[in-house]
């Protein structure tokens, strides 16, 4: 059934109190009534952190949250919003500080063509703090029967088989990742879950932790005993502290099931999970930052050989993954490889969760089969460009992703296309910018970010990031030279080679990909003085953020 | 084994050594900043990057470990851009004023990387920052503009002295080293070892007393020992004109590999301050006035023939061919009373003692100390007086070795200990065999009582020592005031109860005193001096500084002759002075802490008119007519059974 | 804000003995010391250091690493305006003049009556519903410049 609109009426026990299921009951007279059953879905949604202003519903695709709800609001609703395509007048929630719930509000159920729920199957329906919920939806069937049924091995040759790789944005073959680990000899391994999700643009680990914690328990149990280990770990970013509590809570609830813990199940299996938190560091997403920060030091990568898969936490083997790589290990091992393979193409099979950001109708979060173009996803996802402006470019992956011209809107969106095109899929974040977007502003804002979250370590980055800020913003103040591009190319090519770790390499990235696809915009600010799209400080705006720069004397 | 081949040359090196070494090994050479053969690989600077077949990207050498079949190619067009790249930008990213410093032209490894690239210009401005300059610190001088952030100096501060002074602040381009918690140098925990200084590659840290006195090749370099105290640490001394410029740690020297104290690196540069003796001196009328060597002797020995009684005290600073000289003229000649050391056999007396008795060396290596995982320390203090042994402890502590600190007086060794132990009285007897009966489970409560020490400190003691694998044990001046022959023994059982006595190994081990301290023992120099009714007192001094005890002890003796380098109270109050070599001066022989025979080389040329110790004694037994043998004071010093087996 | 001598020790050890004094633990601890102070003044650091036996410059050179951790003393209310891409196409540089012309002050500036304290944030990880601003603990989303004064003025 392909609806074009969906509205969710909140069923929290606070919101049944007052009235819910009568609303929602009314709801479904009044779109019955206009004969907009086969068009608009009606549904119920579980808390949504707006607990002053519940009973509330929401109406996508805009996200619009109405409430307080009084039963007489619902027909105006129906009428102005649904039948006439109007935001009800009046009705909205007020303006308030979110809490974090609010990232995950966009995390609905799949309506829209092409979009397939795997991994965010549960989040944003069911109740994070209640493990029954997850339990009534096939929750911990997997680990049972796997440590019922199957040898570690078996349980590996599986992953193997389902074809499916990292989805932290290096795309390694997970299958064999854990293998690695789990033929790496030794009495004590670890597993590790990368929830560090600081890529700019990212925020679907979050969803997928605050919104299905069990999940990635879960599966965390599953690793461990196909890997050999006993002891676990959730890296969360310390800002992230509702899900640090989901996971903790979660975590508290398996054990005191016995899904956690000495002799799982009556299986002899042990596992014990700790949530450590973060502290403010986007290199502390870089696998060996990550352990190296586990340690209690400075998060600054390590010298690779050796490789964590060997030589990890506290020199022991092992296993480091995404949030969302983990929460495809449950459904695979459910469902198995076969049924995996059936999504998405033949090399990168599988689901990814992305996230369409900037310049669109709508922005948020989707579930899409590997393989899908960008075209498809703006059109259809993000409803189009807003303001009928025009795609100029999209920079995929984040921060350290690529940034792409229109030319390649349709390429396919799984690991080797991109890779055959010399861009990267990344994260899945997919900003998409418009013709009143300043290639050269852009470059900016990036090379800001990587400059402030480089460890230091290394001189290509530490100071590779650094020069190179402060030549675009030269450019950008109208006192740029023609040297000056050839110096960024000099900059990035060696940022991307010669780096210790991958924030070096990907820093190097978008700047180079900028300087390729749109020269002739960057020129314009050097040659001729002037910013084509009004947006950098020459053309009379105010510098963001403010520059330490000392004005060079041209040569 | 692995088999590697660098540059079509086929090499076989022991798994885990890096490109780097093995590189070394095969006579190749790769540029490098932040490495340091002392120091555990880093990987930042990027300079060393080698290309290996298969790898996508190029490899850092110093991290990389050898793998079988591995090829590397350590030279190409793209290796050349990389190296280019790297200096470029480090050159970019502070500001290196080349022309005004101490190391450009030769000493400095950022401009010699850059010039080995045929660099001639920096393609990046830099962007003119404001860097810090901290002269705050007694010795040497931090300067942020010509920091590469190589982390040399953090590594060296920890890995090799365990002091962890220096760290680094802030990331990315805020990155910086600093001390403690961001204070002046000369504010922070740094104890002076010099260790940052020596590893520095640039001018960022650069030593105050010898900087801008000449770049490397101008400079002597005499590879010698230290005689700050009984390790006898190695040594390069760099001078230049006859004057003492600078000390360096040797990296090759078996005792330190490389580490030095403030006493050997930095002390020496004191004695510029002392008041030299250049001519000999005879009382008159009251008077030091000066004299002729003829004179001065005379006037020594004509005292020791008519005296009744006579004493005779050598520095244990002086090498052993002097303190040979010494011991036969006053002891087997002059058969004087009191033939000693300045130590007076406080450090050596008893364990000598013991050995007799055993009738063979029962303490072990220091080499011991740098692998032990648990050291029990007893009456030492460590960081006062042998410093470069505590390095070996301190650096241990972050990876797991467990520290046992007993002592009477503070001690900065307690600060990092596990158990700390306070035995009363400044006996140790009753706390060694407490820490025993723990070992063999036998009742500990009295024991414990009577030392005067918490019950369940010795048993957790006990624990510690029981659970490692290389224990080891440092006894020091502390222990041996008080103690018995049977303290010893107890020790020595204590040692083989706990396991730093065993079949492969023995890590018991006394620090003994000064340099020679050792040698003194060798030699029987261990009475302890009457002075009662002395008429004739000798002192050969050397470039000692003697103790205020001393100088009271002497104050009513009736004659006093001092051989000596500098003014003291002792020499300002004596009836006859004799102006003596320093030991920059002399070249002799010294016996370490655990018997190791070394030879301390001489740099510099004595004044005019100075004597070297020896000559002076061989001097002063002409005049009393007496002939004294010089070369046999090697076979004399393996006459008696020493403490630790000697080696040479 | 000065913390009393007296209570930052008291927290401190609080808060090392429910990690366990583990060194290994250091930058939880230093991360529940910041949060419940503020800040890491200089007395904590050196008392943690003490505690878990860890040398000061390896307290400080961790605490100054991470951004979550600061050792200056902030204001009363923290500001953090999100600067990454996502934010900054979303609106983000109009949103962050605004603030920036209500406040009078710079990227890491507190207010001369220590009020308000302003500093840009790498992604939060609310790009969904960018511009983003947190003041304190509470996340404002989708701001756009009109909405700043009232949002300031919720704070006293």
């Amino acid at each position: 059934m392909n609806y074009r609109s969906m509205v969710l009426v909140s069923g929290d026990p606070r919101s049944m109190e007052r009235g819910a299921r009568e609303i929602y009951d009314q709801f479904q007279r009044e779109i019955n009534a206009l004969e907009l059953e086969n068009e608009v879905s009606l549904a119920w949604m579980q808390d949504v952190g707006r607990s002053d202003a519940v009973p509330l519903a929401v109406v996508y695709p805009e996200a619009t949250i109405y409430g307080p709800l009084k039963l007489e609001d619902v027909h105006t609703i129906v009428e102005e919003h649904l039948y006439k395509g109007r935001i009800a007048p009046g009705l909205q929630a007020p303006v308030r500080e979110l809490s974090g719930h609010i990232a995950w509000i966009s995390a609905r159920q799949g309506t829209l063509p092409a979009e397939q729920r795997i991994i965010l199957k549960r989040a944003g329906l069911i109740d994070p703090t209640s493990i029954e919920d997850y339990i009534a939806d096939d929750g911990y069937q997997a680990l049972a029967n796997i440590l019922a049924n199957m040898q570690p091995k078996e349980v590996i040759d599986q992953i193997k088989a389902s074809g499916l790789r990292g989805r932290g944005g290096a795309g390694f073959p997970t299958g064999l990742k854990w293998q690695f680990v789990a033929s790496t000899p030794g009495e004590q391994k670890y597993v590790i879950c990368n929830a560090d999700e600081s890529e700019p643009g990212t925020f679907k680990d979050r969803v997928l932790i605050e919104g299905d914690p069990h999940a990635i328990v879960e599966a965390m149990a599953i690793a461990a005993y196909a890997v050999g280990a006993d002891e676990g770990y959730f890296y969360v970013r310390g800002e992230y502290l509702l899900a640090q509590k989901r996971l903790r809570l979660a975590i508290q609830q398996a054990e005191e099931m016995g899904l956690l813990g000495e002799d799982i199940l009556g299986s002899g299996f042990n596992f014990k999970l700790h949530v450590h938190s973060g502290a403010g560091a986007y290199i502390c997403g870089e696998e060996t930052a990550l352990i190296e920060s586990l340690e209690g030091k400075r998060g600054e990568p390590r010298a690779r050989p050796p490789y964590p898969t060997t030589n990890g936490l506290w020199g022991k083997p092992t296993l480091v993954n995404n949030v969302e790589t983990l929460a495809n290990i449950p459904p695979i091992m459910l469902n198995g490889a076969d049924w995996y393979r059936g999504y998405g193409t033949e090399k990168s099979p599988g689901t990814k969760v992305c996230t369409i950001l900037g310049n669109v109708n709508v922005t948020g979060l989707i579930e899409v089969p590997m393989g899908i173009t960008l075209r498809e996803i703006i059109s259809i996802y993000g409803k189009g460009m807003a303001h009928g402006a025009h795609f100029k470019m999209a920079q995929t992956g984040g921060s350290s992703g690529s940034v792409i011209p229109s030319t390649l809107q349709d390429t396919p969106m799984d690991f080797e296309s991109y890779q055959e095109n010399g861009v990267s899929l990344g994260s899945g974040a997919l900003l998409i910018c418009d013709e009143n977007n300043c290639a050269l502003d852009l470059a900016i804002v990036l090379m800001n970010f990587f400059r402030k979250e480089s460890c230091g370590k290394c001189n290509p980055c530490r100071i590779g990031t650094e020069r190179a800020y402060q030549i675009l913003k030269n450019i950008a103040e109208g006192v740029g030279t023609m040297q000056d591009l050839e110096d960024l190319k000099f900059l990035s090519k060696n940022l991307i080679e010669l780096s210790n770790c991958g924030l070096g390499t990907t820093a190097g990235t978008p700047l180079e990909n900028i300087l390729q696809y749109f020269m002739p915009e960057v020129e314009a600010h050097i040659k001729l003085k002037v910013c084509p799209t009004g947006v950098c400080p020459m053309s009379g705006k105010k510098a963001y953020p403010k520059t330490k720069l000392v004005q060079l004397e041209q040569a | 084994m692995v088999h590697i081949t660098i540059d079509g040359k086929e090499i076989q090196v022991p798994e885990g050594t890096t490109v780097l070494r093995a590189a070394e090994q095969a006579d190749i050479h790769i540029p490098t900043l932040c490495d340091h053969p002392a120091l555990t690989p880093f990987g930042g600077c990027r300079l060393c990057l080698v290309d290996v077949k298969g790898a996508r990207t190029l490899q850092t050498s110093c991290t990389l470990p050898a793998t079988d079949n591995m090829v590397v190619t350590t030279d190409n067009e793209r290796i050349r851009e990389a190296r280019k790249f790297v200096l470029t930008l480090l050159f970019s990213e502070r500001n290196h004023f080349c022309p005004y410093c101490q190391v450009s032209g030769g000493d400095c490894e950022l401009q010699n990387a850059a010039y080995e690239q045929d660099m001639t210009h920096w393609p990046l401005q830099p962007n003119w920052n404001k860097y810090d300059l901290d002269a705050s610190h007694e010795y040497f001088i931090l300067e942020q503009d010509r920091c590469i952030l190589c982390r040399r100096c953090v590594r060296a501060c920890g890995e090799l002295i365990g002091n962890f002074t220096l760290g680094v602040e802030e990331r990315g381009a805020d990155s910086s080293i600093v001390a403690d918690l961001g204070v002046p140098l000369g504010e922070s925990t740094c104890i002076s070892c010099g260790a940052c200084v020596q590893v520095c590659p640039t001018g960022a840290l650069i030593d105050k007393k010898s900087a801008y006195l000449g770049h490397e090749v101008q400079l002597d370099k005499t590879e010698s020992i230290c005689i700050g105290c009984s390790l006898g640490c190695g040594i390069d001394i760099y001078s230049r004109d006859n004057r003492l410029v600078r000390i360096e740690g040797n990296w090759d020297a078996s005792v330190n590999h490389g580490v030095l104290c403030k006493v050997g690196r930095y002390l020496p540069h004191e004695a510029e301050n002392w008041d030299r003796i250049y001519t000999p001196m005879v009382r008159k009328d009251g008077k030091l006035k000066a004299a002729t060597w003829e004179d001065a002797i005379n006037a020594v020995a004509d005292q020791l023939k008519q005296s009744s009684r006579t004493a005779a005290m050598a520095s244990t600073r002086l090498p052993a061919e002097s303190l040979y000289l010494f011991k036969q003229l006053f002891g087997d000649k002059l058969q004087a009373d009191t033939v000693t050391s300045i130590e007076e056999g406080a450090n050596t007396k008893l364990a000598a003692q013991l050995a007799a008795d055993l009738g063979s060396p029962f303490e072990g290596s220091l080499s011991e100390l740098e692998k032990a995982d648990c050291v029990l320390v007893l009456g030492a203090d460590l960081v006062e007086d042998h410093e470069v042994a505590s390095f070996f402890i301190k650096r241990n502590v972050p990876h797991g070795t467990r520290v046992i600190s007993a002592g009477c007086a503070e001690n900065a060794i307690a600060d990092i200990a596990d158990v700390v132990l306070k035995p009363s009285g400044d006996n140790y007897d009753n706390l060694i065999q407490a820490l025993s009966a723990a070992l063999a489970d036998k009742p500990v409560t009295a024991l414990a009582k009577a030392a005067g020490v918490d019950e369940a400190a010795v048993k957790e003691a006990a624990r510690i020592l029981a659970a490692a694998n290389f224990p080891a044990i440092v006894y020091g001046e502390a222990l041996l005031k008080n103690a018995s022959l049977n303290t010893l023994k107890a020790l020595v059982e204590l040692g083989h109860l706990s396991g730093a006595i065993g079949e492969q190994r023995n890590a018991l081990v006394s620090v003994k005193g000064k340099a020679n301290s050792m040698a003194a023992a060798q030699y029987g120099l261990e009475q302890a001096m009457e002075i009662s009714d002395e008429q004739a007192v000798f002192i050969a001094l050397g470039d000692d500084c003697p103790s205020q005890k001393l100088i009271k002890r002497l104050e009513n003796v009736p004659f006093i002759a001092v051989q000596a380098s500098y003014s003291s109270q002792l020499t300002a109050h004596a009836n006859v002075v004799l102006p003596v070599t320093d030991w920059t001066e002399q070249e002799g022989s010294y016996l370490n802490l655990d018997g190791r025979l070394q030879t301390a080389v001489q740099p510099i040329a004595a004044p005019e008119g100075v004597l070297t110790n020896a000559a002076v004694l061989e001097k002063l037994a002409a005049a009393l007519g007496y002939h004294l043998d010089a070369a046999g004071w090697k076979d004399e010093l393996l006459k008696r059974v020493p403490v630790a087996i000697i080696t040479e | 804000m000065t913390p009393d001598n007296m209570n930052v020790l008291e927290v401190v050890r609080g808060v090392v003995e429910e990690h366990g004094g583990k060194a290994e633990e250091l930058i939880p601890i230093l991360n529940d010391v910041n949060r419940t102070i503020g800040y890491l003044p200089k007395e904590a650091l050196e008392e943690i250091g003490r505690l878990v036996k860890t040398p000061k410059s390896k307290v400080s050179s961790v605490a100054t690493f991470y951004t979550m951790m600061t050792t200056k003393p902030r204001g009363r209310h923290v500001i953090q305006f999100c600067e990454s891409a996502p934010c900054h196409v979303a609106g983000g540089r109009e949103v962050w003049l605004a603030i920036q012309d209500q406040l009078g002050l710079e990227d890491g500036e507190t207010s001369e009556d220590g009020k308000w304290t302003l500093i840009t944030a790498s992604c939060l990880g609310l790009c969904g519903v960018g511009p983003i601003m947190l003041v304190d603990e509470d996340m404002y989303g989708n701001v756009t410049p009109s909405q700043v004064p009232e949002i300031l003025a919720r704070y006293s």
